[in-house]
């Protein structure tokens, strides 16, 4: 898919998430909005390797969502692509269906996600394993910005760079929204950030997470690196429906009636 | 029944040592916790060894990584560390996915004496036993302790294993008892005593004292202690008055295990449970002192279970 196709797709992933939190009743919709974008590029602008027809391939890169509340627009994409049926989409928010999370009863998924600060200490032990085993695959992971406050996060990050992990690709969503507050670049997590990570021994990269060719650009430039590569991806949570963007209380939550329309208006404008 | 020549660790790492040899596709991790028993193995399979650091949730993180990816891997530290610093790591990661990870927990109970309560183990089975999918041997001596290295490895689930340090009279002989996960040390009676981990060496020589007073008792000691093998309560049934006796804290620990299975059979067995304080006990000193604390010296539990007796009437 070229990054046209790529805009279409991604504006129709949004539509699908929106419809899926009026029909379940739930969902985390701005945080969604806010990595759509990047989990299309991953998806189907072939930065992941991976094998419709054979979830398990050893070979395949592992990719992990480490902010799985996200979880709708993958559940998009996996119908799309057929790795779920129609019948299991439609189960999302019933008692025992497709929920907030994801878990490795799904195919596709490579690990249970719903605690933050684990998933790059995972990541990095399947980057390890393929150093081990001489095999080229790649593992990544997105996380939330405000996942950065956990100290496992930080643990991992050192083991990362320690143990020369170049097949390791951490991509930030950095839609500067935690559930309670603005996190700027005057936080001290976020103060030099690059220059902290690049001291740390990574690969320090950004992007605009909204720009499709910039996204597969600079995700296709990793594969170049030495070093473990971290990604951080400008974003706007609820990117999409303007009246989500940049609000914190579109974390979490439903739309009205008239809400959803002018939702539906303005992201199926962006698929023509 | 003798004294085994050899350290409880050792018996342990020798056995891992033979894993690794065999296996190359199994990893050793530690967050920094040495052994000397682990050098031989460091030194002959470095590929298979890993010293992630003094970071234990990214231990368990790394691991499950690894484990996904096919490895076997055994994780090792201090065990109130290994359990309760990244306890929501094993408990989502390796429990959540019934991942066949080995957590080795070294520094059971007050093993660690002197070195304070941030490395006393008396809360970490309370604890580890409310996972559903996790296996837990305690192992009282050298033949378990080598025993139990071959059987988390051989397990598609994840395992616990507590290590003291030292060592102990034999008490493991045949595979059964190890299967069973539990010892019939002295033929059970309408009195009986039923003890885990270190404190079966101390029961040993309680219920030999008891019985030079003219009161037999029988001795059990419960190694594996999730899940109970059924058997055991089948050969606990027919006692009158039981007596568990641990080091670990009294709540969640043996005492409650034991309770929890009469209770769940409806039983009218009698219970005295003999264990550690509801209490963290920072101060320092040698392991029988803390003991003493604790009302755990042998003097103590003498006096703890004649008088208990004596109460129920039994003497």
């Amino acid at each position: 898919m070229d990054s046209k196709e790529l805009i279409k797709k991604a504006a129709w992933v949004r539509m699908e998430v929106l419809e899926s939190t009026v029909s379940g009743g739930k969902g985390h919709i701005g945080g969604t909005y806010s990595c759509t974008d990047i989990l299309v590029a991953l998806y189907y602008g072939k930065i992941l390797r991976f094998k419709l027809d054979n979830p398990g391939w050893e070979d395949r890169d592992r990719f992990i969502l480490s902010k799985g509340h996200a979880s709708l627009a993958l559940f998009a994409i996996f119908k799309d692509m057929g790795i779920i049926s129609p019948g299991l989409y439609e189960t999302y928010g019933k008692n025992g269906g497709l929920g907030g999370q994801v878990d490795i009863s799904l195919p596709g998924i490579e690990t249970n996600t719903g605690s933050l600060g684990h998933s790059i200490g995972i990541a990095a032990g399947m980057a390890l394993a393929a150093k081990m085993d001489s095999r080229d695959y790649y593992a990544y992971t997105m996380i939330g910005d405000a996942e950065l406050f956990e100290g496992s996060v930080w643990e991992a990050l050192m083991f990362g760079s320690q143990h020369k992990l170049n097949n390791l690709v951490v991509i930030i969503d950095r839609n500067r929204l935690s559930v309670m507050e603005t996190i700027d670049d005057d936080n001290s997590v976020f103060m030099n950030f690059g220059r902290k990570l690049e001291l740390f021994g990574w690969n320090y990269l950004e992007l605009d997470g909204h720009n499709m060719d910039e996204i597969l650009a600079v995700l296709g430039m990793v594969k170049l690196s030495d070093k473990p590569s971290i990604v951080m991806a400008n974003t706007v949570k609820g990117k999409g429906v303007s009246f989500m963007e940049n609000k914190a209380n579109w974390h979490h939550g439903v739309p009205t009636k008239e809400q959803v329309e002018i939702a539906r208006k303005e992201l199926s404008s962006q698929w023509v | 029944m003798g004294i085994s020549k050899t350290d409880i660790r050792d018996a342990f790492f020798d056995e891992i040592y033979e894993i690794g040899k065999a296996d190359k596709n199994m990893l050793f991790l530690t967050d920094d916790m040495d052994a000397f028993g682990l050098k031989k193995f460091v030194r002959d399979f470095p590929d298979q060894f890993i010293n992630i650091g003094v970071a234990e949730q990214n231990q368990i993180n790394v691991a499950t990584g690894l484990t996904l990816c096919g490895k076997k891997v055994f994780v090792f530290g201090i065990c109130s560390f290994m359990t309760m610093r990244c306890f929501e790591q094993i408990k989502f990661n390796i429990c959540g996915m019934n991942l066949p990870v080995v957590v080795v927990g070294i520094g059971a109970g007050f093993s660690f004496d002197s070195d304070g309560p941030a490395l006393h183990g008396t809360q970490d089975i309370a604890i580890m036993r409310s996972l559903p999918e996790i296996t837990i041997y305690n192992p009282s001596d050298a033949v378990s302790a080598s025993a139990v290295a071959r059987m988390a490895y051989e397990k598609n689930s994840p395992s616990y294993i507590r290590l003291d340090k030292g060592v102990y009279p034999v008490i493991y002989e045949n595979s059964f008892e190890l299967q069973s996960g539990f010892k019939i040390i002295r033929p059970v009676q309408r009195i009986s005593i039923v003890s885990t981990g270190y404190m079966t060496s101390v029961a040993m020589v309680l219920a030999e004292g008891l019985a030079g007073r003219g009161i037999n008792v029988g001795l059990l000691d419960l190694m594996r202690l999730k899940p109970v093998d059924p058997l055991f309560y089948e050969t606990i049934r027919n006692t009158e008055l039981l007596i568990t006796i641990e080091e670990n804290s009294l709540v969640g620990g043996l005492g409650s295990i034991v309770g929890e299975l009469l209770s769940d059979n409806d039983s009218d067995i009698k219970l005295k449970r003999i264990g550690s304080q509801d209490k963290q006990f920072v101060v320092y000193g040698t392991r029988n002192w803390l003991h003493s604390l604790n009302n755990l010296t042998l003097p103590d539990l003498e006096e703890t279970v004649l008088s208990w007796l004596r109460k129920t009437h039994e003497i």
